[in-house]
């Protein structure tokens, strides 16, 4: 239960509706009880007796007991969807605050796309915990209590009985199958897991399977690992048959003992005859409702498990560093840094150091995988370096707080979020006080001048184009007036000649600021103040683009490469 | 929903299991009521002794857990049904996707793909255990307990005749106002859920712009708009589950209403059927309610199953093959091959003739067909048109295994398999390879050093559990592969950019020395694999524009001799 704790007080939060669940659902289960209640005894009372007024109570009582079942039930549905609906918003306002320092960092230690629609499925998976694993047990339990109560007015024996029946069926069995099911589950989801892991690699994979006649054996290690996916299913699936079976059973033994004992207590003239009918019709009754407590322990594993990953993912201390950044154009220092992702043993940076005076322009260039991107990320402090240090304008990056350094950068990464909205909206990000006619400037910068400011942006921009995505990120960074830039691969998407045009007016407007660039083409270097190379991790060799060109080495031999390259 | 029933019905043990399980609970139900009235009726009315009534109890017991055992039995057969169809969809899924030809071309579609066989199939689950159990109980329980009715007192009878069939209309009236209610508000659903994914995915940004702060609050303000949308389009669920409730409930006070009147006004009726027709009428109400839940189940699964047929359904001509060897070195000849599919990529008909051992360089804009070309050349896609000569005998002739055992292919952004390097290595390679031929495939291929940089060797898992490979590092295994197989015909698709100098090295010698034993197709991006080719081919819009040597192709092909110098900026003529 522990899993369950913050999302157990968060439903809390919401007292009144959370009351009024319950109590409607108490009504509910009442009004349904005296229903078959009522119609036991008027049956039994008809049997004896000639009046109309029998006749009338009956028809007036089932109808009064109809229609408030009816109607309380309605209320019930109303008030707890309600207030877990709201529970969610909580919910997600809280694990976004608790989420938002710990970001853009967090995203490097998961796969983000995984980790996104985890926490959105996850958020949308706990909306069962109030309306199904917290609030039915409470409500049946008291709407069995009440019954006992009732019944113990005519026979204690049969009130004992109802109250074993619902110890049994509110208490002992969901637990003892939530505790079952907690050894269970897991098993599907990891066959799950190696389903869709075998499923890729065959489709993937397709044409190397196919080319190395290997497709109709890893056909038959899919259709394989499918047979497994279903049994785990299967076995989860009887699992749960069984537990409703179980629970239904359990329900008409109480009513059988209920008739049972009211029978030998009738025959020894210890109950009235009167009420024997209406005894077995009230714990018929009381037990319908016992039905939904047989999805509990399902729901219940579910909702642990979503509550545990998104506690999981949040249960991580944010960067608390204080140092702030010195005023001025800074300097950039990295010295003797090696980094290795967590997933991989190797290291994906080794030994790197390099000096990028205030206001010099920077290029890093190398082949796809060599390390220029992680780089990037260790100048922006999403990722610590294992050894070494990085400085930026004096301050030591280790102790800077994350956001005074972000503060004072123009940043446009390979990946840029745009947000549903318009492309003003998305412009304001950077700067929300910037004029109209500023906003139109950066476009015109980024050579998006036939754009409209209030044109419609759809969620991850996806009426845009790849190069337009690209430029408006430089217009974002642009608007945001800093004067350290750090690019990587701006305009991967764009065609070389708007991307040279915007570059030059970019380094002439801002002949004094400092950029650092990570390119994937060798083109237009030749303006850059310094080129570092990285190969496999390594700096391999650095300098501008005459002293490289010059030394006829690496750069050199890319560059040739790339010449001989059509596209 | 057609093709759901139809599979769920193939499986007929099953389906008369469920009626037999069906007929035993309605039975069950029947005897329950039954029992319990009488025992009633014998201690009240009748004065009966404990000891009179203990086989009634008995009996009663014995209906209980039948009806337990029937009710178990139909859950389990709804989940061993749904398990079994389900396993023939992923079968014929499984299959349509290994026979596809345009598998090995649209990997784009991967994602989609493996949703359908997950998430797709696992959505039918509703229909088939679901569904289908509940259908076959309302076909026969309802009947049962009328008919049981209909004797008791054929007035009951009568009168749910008269109101039952409000419940379906009813159902159908409500289901259609909330689902348009539904769609009213589709947009306005969308967009507030989606505030919450598109705030997350932009948290980079907004981090990085100092924004994040800020967010917080929309995100609570957007899910509650989004819980006052949901709850409107809730209430009219709710409220049609009232009006069904409601339709039951008046119908069962109508049926009481009348038998109270005969039990105290005309004194016809006796206690017992009255009160057996009283309990039996809930019980026909419920079922009649359950099967409209268990249809709004279904209606899930609709849109699934239409996803799976359309994959099923579409229409694929596989590669056929022969059994005729294939001699090394292979000479290929293509005879008036075209290819046509859909509105995506086509291939006018082509003529050329690649003779064995020779080099031959694809060129051509993206979009001009060369990939297209390459696959047809390789077997893996059908010509819609024309001939595939291998050694002068068509392609249907020859025996797929001796083709795909003599053949490499050598792609931009090569598959590495989840398994150690060595089983990466030998995957094509027939019988068993010698730890030697395994280390000099390596050395050729320029990946011995980082295999013995790892403390594991031959035996490092990589792929999707292992470790991770650069571009290039995939590029050399891919290598290793074909320096193993020795084929004699390689195909090459040339990267385009961003690999490290050592695996460019690399590729030219390698590919330079595989064409030295083999013929060699390449997808050509570098003037130098273009200028050493025997043979260059210009694709442009599906059709063949050019061919002929380099020298040749400068002199007498205009845009040719434009296309090296653009890209060379002159300086070919310096």
């Amino acid at each position: 239960m522990s899993d369950l704790k913050a999302v157990f007080w968060l439903t809390l939060k919401e007292k009144r509706d959370v009351a009024l669940a319950v109590l409607f659902g108490f009504l509910a289960g009442l009004a349904g009880v005296a229903l078959l209640g009522a119609s036991g005894y008027l049956i039994s009372k008809a049997a004896l007796t000639a009046q109309m007024t029998t006749l009338v109570v009956m028809a007036a009582s089932l109808k009064l007991f109809g229609f408030a079942a009816a109607i309380t039930r309605y209320g019930e549905r109303l008030f707890s969807h309600r207030a877990t609906f709201t529970m969610l918003g909580h919910l997600r306002g809280n694990l976004f605050e608790r989420l938002s320092p710990l970001a853009p960092g967090i995203f490097q230690r998961y796969k983000s796309g995984d980790l996104l629609s985890r926490i959105v499925g996850d958020v949308e998976s706990l909306q069962n915990f109030l309306l199904r694993v917290l609030y039915p047990p409470i409500v049946v339990g008291m709407v069995l209590l009440a019954t006992v109560f009732f019944t113990s007015f005519y026979s204690l024996p049969v009130a004992i009985v109802i109250l074993g029946g619902a110890v049994f069926s509110v208490v002992i069995l969901p637990m003892f199958f939530a505790y079952r099911r907690r050894n269970k589950s897991h098993t599907t989801r990891a066959s799950r897991g190696e389903f869709a892991a075998a499923s890729a690699e065959f489709l993937y994979g397709f044409r190397d399977l196919k080319i190395h006649l290997a497709l109709d054996r890893k056909s038959e290690d899919l259709q394989e690992q499918a047979h497994r996916y279903e049994q785990a299913q299967q076995k989860e699936g009887l699992e749960e048959n069984r537990v409703q079976s179980i629970n239904a059973l359990f329900a008409f033994l109480t009513s059988f003992f209920v008739l049972a004992i009211g029978a030998y207590f009738v025959s020894t003239g210890e109950l009235s005859g009167l009420y024997l009918a209406m005894l077995v019709m009230v714990s018929l009754g009381a037990f319908e409702n016992t039905g939904p407590l047989a999805a509990l322990p399902a729901y219940f594993e579910e909702s642990r498990i979503a509550a545990r990953r998104l506690e999981e993912v949040v249960d991580q201390s944010p960067d608390n560093s204080t140092g702030l950044m010195k005023q001025g154009l800074p300097d950039i220092t990295v010295d003797d840094v090696s980094y290795h992702y967590p997933s991989d043993g190797r290291l994906a940076l080794e030994n790197i150091s390099f000096h990028l005076p205030a206001g010099s322009k920077t290029a890093i260039v190398g082949p796809s995988g060599s390390g220029k991107s992680t780089l990037l990320l260790l100048l922006l402090k999403v990722i610590e370096p294992d050894g070494g240090s990085v400085q930026i304008g004096g301050s030591m990056l280790a102790t800077t707080q994350p956001e005074s350094l972000w503060q004072r950068m123009n940043v446009v990464l390979q990946d840029n979020h745009f947000f549903a909205g318009t492309i003003e909206s998305n412009l304001r990000i950077a700067s929300s006080e910037a004029r109209p006619e500023q906003l139109q400037e950066a476009l015109e910068l980024v050579r998006l001048a036939h754009l409209e400011l209030s044109a419609p942006v759809l969620e991850k921009g996806r009426n845009l184009s790849g190069g337009e995505k690209q430029r408006l990120a430089m217009a974002r960074a642009f608007l945001k007036r800093e004067r350290l830039w750090l690019l990587d691969e701006p305009f991967s998407s764009v065609d070389g000649l708007t991307a040279q045009s915007i570059y030059k007016e970019l380094f002439t407007r801002h002949a004094d600021d400092s950029f650092v660039v990570i390119s994937h083409d060798l083109a237009g270097l030749e303006a850059m103040d310094q080129i570092l190379v990285l190969e496999n991790g390594r700096l391999i060799e650095s300098g501008t683009y005459a002293e490289l060109m010059g030394r006829r080495s690496y750069f050199y031999g890319l560059k040739k490469i790339e010449e001989e390259i059509f596209v | 929903m057609e093709n759901l029933k139809q599979l769920a019905y193939r499986q007929n043990k099953r389906i008369r299991l469920l009626f037999l399980a069906s007929l035993t609970k309605g039975l069950a139900m029947i005897g329950q009521a039954l029992f319990f009235v009488w025992v009633a009726d014998a201690v009240f009315l009748k004065a009966a002794s404990f000891e009179e009534v203990l086989p009634l109890l008995g009996a009663l017991l014995l209906v209980i857990l039948l009806r337990a055992g029937a009710s178990y039995w139909i859950g389990r057969l709804g989940i061993m049904l749904s398990i079994e169809a389900r396993r023939n969809l992923r079968r014929d899924v499984i299959h349509s996707y290994k026979e596809n030809p345009l598998q090995a071309s649209i990997a784009g579609q991967s994602g989609r793909r493996i949703g359908l066989l997950l998430e797709a199939i696992d959505e039918t689950d509703g229909f088939f255990s679901k569904y289908i159990p509940q259908m076959i109980q309302s076909y026969t329980i309802p009947l049962m307990l009328l008919g049981v009715i209909f004797y008791l007192n054929w007035t009951t009878g009568l009168i749910i005749l008269i109101t039952a069939p409000f419940i379906p209309l009813f159902m159908a009236i409500v289901g259609k106002r909330t689902k348009q209610k539904a769609d009213e508000k589709v947009e306005q659903l969308a967009s507030f859920s989606g505030t919450f994914l598109d705030v997350l995915q932009g948290l980079t940004t907004l981090r990085l712009f100092g924004q994040a702060k800020r967010q917080s609050q929309l995100i609570r303000d957007n899910s509650l708009k989004f819980r006052d949308s949901t709850m409107d389009v809730l209430k009219s669920a709710f409220l049609s589950s009232l009006t069904l409730e409601y339709i039951s409930m008046l119908s069962i006070g109508i049926v009481a209403l009348e038998i109270g009147i005969r039990l105290v006004v005309f004194d016809n009726i006796a206690f017992f059927p009255a009160f057996l027709v009283l309990l039996l009428v809930p019980d026909f109400f419920n079922l009649l309610k359950d099967f409209g839940s268990a249809f709004h189940t279904a209606r899930g699964s609709i849109s699934s199953s239409e996803l799976l047929q359309a994959e099923l359904t579409k229409q694929q001509e596989p590669v056929k093959w022969g059994s005729a060897p294939v001699q090394a070195p292979v000479h290929l000849a293509l005879d008036g091959v075209g290819f046509q599919y859909g509105d995506g990529f086509q291939l006018s008909p082509i003529s050329i003739d690649i003779r064995a051992g020779a080099t031959t360089a694809l060129i051509g804009a993206s979009g001009s067909g060369k990939s297209t070309l390459m696959n047809i050349m390789a077997g893996l896609l059908p010509a819609s048109e024309g001939r595939l000569l291998i050694n002068g005998i068509p392609q249907q002739q020859v025996s797929e295994v001796a083709w795909y055992q003599n053949l490499s292919y050598i792609t931009q952004d090569p598959y590495v398999f989840s398994g150690t390097i060595k089983e990466n290595i030998v995957i094509g390679a027939t019988g068993q390879v010698a730890d030697g031929e395994l280390a000099r495939a390596a050395q050729k291929a320029g990946i011995m050093e980082l295999v013995e940089s790892l403390p594991d060797g031959f035996s490092t898992l990589v792929g999707e559990a292992g470790r991770g490979l650069s571009g290039g590092e995939k590029q050399r295994l891919v290598l290793a592969r074909a320096f193993l197989k020795k084929p004699s015909l390689v195909f090459f698709d040339e990267p385009t950019a961003g690999l490290d100098l050592r695996t460019e090295q690399v590729l030219q010698r390698a590919i330079a020395e595989l064409s030295q034993e083999a013929t060699v197709i390449t997808i050509a991006h570098r003037l130098h694999t273009i200028q050493q080719a025997d043979r260059i081919v210009v694709l442009d819009g599906g059709k063949i524009s050019a061919f002929g040597t380099h020298e040749e192709l400068l002199v007498k092909f205009e845009p040719y001799r434009r296309m090296i110098d653009a890209q060379q900026g002159g300086k070919i003529h310096e």
